[in-house]
């Protein structure tokens, strides 16, 4: 910790942060208001798959960067999951080396156009913000301006790549290619790593590809990041499943000397009410994966989703939100959220609950399915909701959901997408009996150095977490490889 | 030699001996321990809402205490009550599988209902899993007083109305004895499609800890004296219902199983009497009716099945209340 201190105290000692610092008044800085994002019109963006976001012009990205103090405790720093040098990056942006922002946010993070898109800001290193703790004001716009270095760079055909130090021959195996795999890959290639990462699908990025919409993320972005880990040396492979197409053990025959499994939370929960079964009632994962990675958009296509006209999704996550905006885009005329709470509780960020109720959605709290009806044709016509109300909070602050007696109605449906969680892939965990899991099908790790009981298998991400954001998952990834890289210099030592 | 087989919600049971719904019914392991012990059928322990709750709360407290469990804005924390009842109800299904699949004995799943929402699909699953017949352990407790009888009651025959919708196997109520008309209500649910009752369901009650100043629970385990109540009511009610009458709470012995048969009850549930004594008791229990239905010279239950219910006694009234005044009043 003590190192850390040091060298943010000597970076931010360093002249051009110093003269930066003066060239403004405090009481200037202060007062300046907090940037806007610009955003599509919601009534044509609703029938596009067009970034909702647009980006920050970059006189305002320097405009808002003014806003730092570069404070001399950057207390933003302790709210970022990875660590990033937040104050030196929105100082580079004032200075207007934009270039040098992005490898800043590279020291660190491995995707960070992805993060300043997805990463929840506000409950992190906005939530810490000295804007927000001291001054009771918005706090500095950091999401947007990570987003904004990052697209800079990319836009402006500079994207950089990080150094890697000399190879040092020794293989390390990456199973899955979401954001936990990918910031693990990241630092050991830069650590002179041989990495493979193995996917199992036929696109890299996971669930930022299958997960997360275009309008979102797009995933012109996801590929970007993921070309320059292809520079940096990672060799990546599609189409593999670790556990069946290849076990653990011909990777180690391979040479494979320490792996990192984040293989995610593909299961999708159901709710287990009557009439679940029935068809056009999907689980949130294969509504997003079939729209947004199999085209099932696309007509042509030869698994098209049905676009409905009364789209009702359970649930009030982000999740939700991307469905049942996808949904819309899809043509319903009716989408709705139903949640059995209120908006307060909902764990979707507040940014998208925003976007989704301009798209037209409409947000149906204290409400919970409890029935769903069919056609002759088994085809999902009907479901029946019970009003809820807000009972004693529990263990987590939240109130809880009451059902009130006697208040059921319906509502007529003809697409339903339950959205209400995921459990762990369950296939690794199954195909290694010496791994430990805990009773909700996660693998247990040591939370330092997330190493299993499998001593060369490290993991991260929503297979250890069980439902994670995309900034926690590369937390994960980063924590696990700094592990690995000291299991291994250890085991190549003795050996 | 006697023949114990006997009769209970269309079903062949070698004996009326059958395991109520208790941690000595909750794995396949129990199970296979009781079949080979001799019981004539099990029922399942129940699954219950309010343990679900405590599981929930249990899993948000871990998730505030440890970091690597669940984002604090995961979807799956947000419906962890709903992901933990679907979970406890997969391993539910997962026993009634493999005792169907691997005993004999008749399995009866149970189900304790406090609304009909949500637990009349889970019916159907039970059905589809393999249980030979459902017991619904409903018990609405009257904490509201601003709802009248009828109010609670009517919520009694819903549930019941909408399990027997849903399912084709039999089903039996399970009830407390706390109803200002009990028989009437009893009657009811045998017209609302019941295909039998198991008089009565025994809570654990609160006591008072006065060395401590604190509140307790009290004695978990029946005791012998508590069977009178429900020997009184299967009495009463034997020659009234046309459908089955389980007696449970207090049966202790091979004696206290015989009482409840003259009454009229076609079986009884015991899990009290095996938590003091063993599994074993079974046996016991099943040796003693033997030799008393061959010195009384019985060869099958049927034979004295109800023989001292209240309509066939000499004297009905033995079994009202009046008599029991009377009775008292005459001690000194």
């Amino acid at each position: 910790m003590n190192n850390i201190n040091e060298y943010l105290k000597e970076e931010r000692n360093k002249e051009w942060r110093v003269e930066l610092r003066k060239s403004m008044k405090a009481k200037e800085r202060t007062d300046k208001m907090r940037v806007h994002m610009p955003e599509a019109d919601p009534m044509i963006r609703n029938k596009n798959s067009e970034e909702v976001n647009k980006g920050l012009v970059l006189q305002n990205a320097v405009s808002e960067a003014a806003r730092c103090l570069d404070c001399a405790k950057p207390t933003c720093i302790d709210g970022c999951p990875v660590g990033i040098n937040i104050p030196k990056f929105v100082k580079q942006i004032e200075a207007k080396d934009f270039n040098g922002a992005a490898s800043t946010l590279k020291e660190t993070n491995a995707l960070p156009a992805v993060c300043g898109r997805v990463c929840p800001q506000e409950i992190q290193c906005e939530a810490t913000c000295f804007y927000t703790v001291s001054l009771k004001k918005d706090p500095v716009a950091i999401g947007h301006l990570e987003r904004f270095a990052a697209d800079y760079e990319r836009n402006n055909g500079n994207t950089s790549v990080p150094v890697v130090d000399k190879p040092n021959g020794i293989k390390i195996a990456i199973v899955g290619s979401g954001p936990a795999g990918l910031a693990c890959a990241s630092d050991m290639a830069k650590w002179g790593y041989e990495v493979t990462v193995f996917e199992a699908l036929h696109e890299f990025g996971g669930v930022l590809k299958y997960g997360i919409p275009e309008f979102r993320l797009p995933n012109e972005i996801v590929d970007v990041e993921i070309d320059v880990m292809k520079k940096m040396g990672v060799k990546f492979r599609k189409n593999i499943i670790i556990g069946k197409t290849l076990t653990f053990d011909d990777l180690r025959e391979q040479g494979f000397k320490a792996f990192f499994v984040g293989s995610g939370a593909g299961n999708p929960s159901f709710m287990n009410i009557p009439g679940e079964n029935y068809n056009n009632i999907f689980s949130s994962n294969e509504y997003l994966t079939r729209v947004n990675l199999m085209n099932a958009a696309n007509d042509a296509f030869d698994t098209p989703v049905i676009s409905g006209k009364n789209v009702a999704v359970i649930g009030g996550g982000n999740t939700a939100m991307d469905s049942v905006r996808t949904a819309k885009r899809l043509g319903a005329d009716r989408a709705m959220i139903i949640y059995r709470r209120s908006v307060e509780e909902m764990p979707a960020r507040v940014e998208e609950i925003k976007h989704a109720i301009e798209e037209g959605i409409e947000i149906m709290t204290l409400h919970n399915p409890v029935e769903y009806f069919a056609d002759e044709k088994g085809r999902v016509n009907k479901m029946k909701v019970q009003k809820m109300e807000l009972g004693e909070p529990d263990s987590s602050g939240r109130r809880r959901p009451i059902p009130i007696e006697n208040s059921e109605f319906d509502i007529e449906v003809d697409t339903v997408i339950v959205s209400v969680g995921v459990s762990p892939n369950p296939l690794i965990p199954s195909v290694l009996p010496d791994l430990n899991i805990s009773r909700w099908g996660t693998i247990e790790v040591n939370p330092e150095t997330m190493q299993s009981s499998v001593e060369d298998l490290f993991a991260g991400g929503d297979i250890v977490r069980g439902g994670a954001t995309v900034i926690l998952a590369m937390g994960d990834g980063r924590l696990a490889a700094d592990g690995m890289h000291k299991y291994v210099s250890e085991k190549v030592k003795i050996n | 030699m006697a023949d114990l087989t006997t009769k209970y919600l269309g079903l062949t049971l070698r004996n009326p001996i059958i395991i109520a719904s208790s941690g000595l019914t909750d794995s396949f392991e129990k199970i296979t321990e009781l079949e080979r012990n001799g019981a004539g059928a099990v029922v399942l322990k129940s699954l219950f809402e309010e343990q679900i709750i405590l599981e929930a709360e249990h899993n948000l407290k871990e998730a505030g205490r440890n970091r690597l469990i669940y984002a604090e804005f995961s979807e799956t924390l947000d419906y962890i009550d709903v992901h933990i009842r679907d979970k406890e109800l997969g391993k539910y299904l997962d026993i009634i599988k493999q005792v169907k699949k691997e005993l004999t004995i008749p399995l009866i799943a149970s189900v304790n209902c406090v609304s009909d929402i949500g637990w009349t699909g889970f019916a159907k699953q039970i059905e589809k899993a393999g249980a030979d017949a459902l017991e619904l352990n409903i018990f609405i407790m009257p904490f509201g007083f601003d709802n009248n009888c009828d109010e609670i009651e009517q919520k009694y025959y819903k549930i019941l109305r909408k399990v027997k919708q849903e399912i084709n196997i039999p089903v039996a109520v399970k009830i407390s004895p706390y109803f200002a008309n009990l028989g009437k209500v009893i009657l009811n649910l045998e017209s609302e499609g019941a295909n039998g009752v198991v008089l009565f369901n025994r809570f654990t009650s609160p006591d008072i800890d006065i060395e401590n100043i604190n509140v307790t629970i009290a004695e978990v385990l029946s005791s012998p004296f508590e069977m009178t109540n429900s020997l009184r009511w299967v009495a009463i009610l034997a020659n009234r219902l046309k459908i089955d009458i389980a007696a449970t709470t207090g049966i202790h012995d091979g004696k206290a199983v015989i009482k409840q048969i003259l009454a009229g009850a076609s079986v009884v549930q015991v899990a009290s009497s095996l938590y003091i004594n063993g599994i074993s008791h079974i046996t016991e229990m099943l040796k003693y009716i033997e030799s008393w239905m061959d010195k009384k010279g019985y060869n099958y239950i049927d034979q004295f099945k109800g023989k001292l219910s209240q309509e066939k006694h000499s004297h009905p009234d033995v079994y009202e209340r009046l008599q029991f005044m009377r009775y008292f009043s005459k001690l000194k």
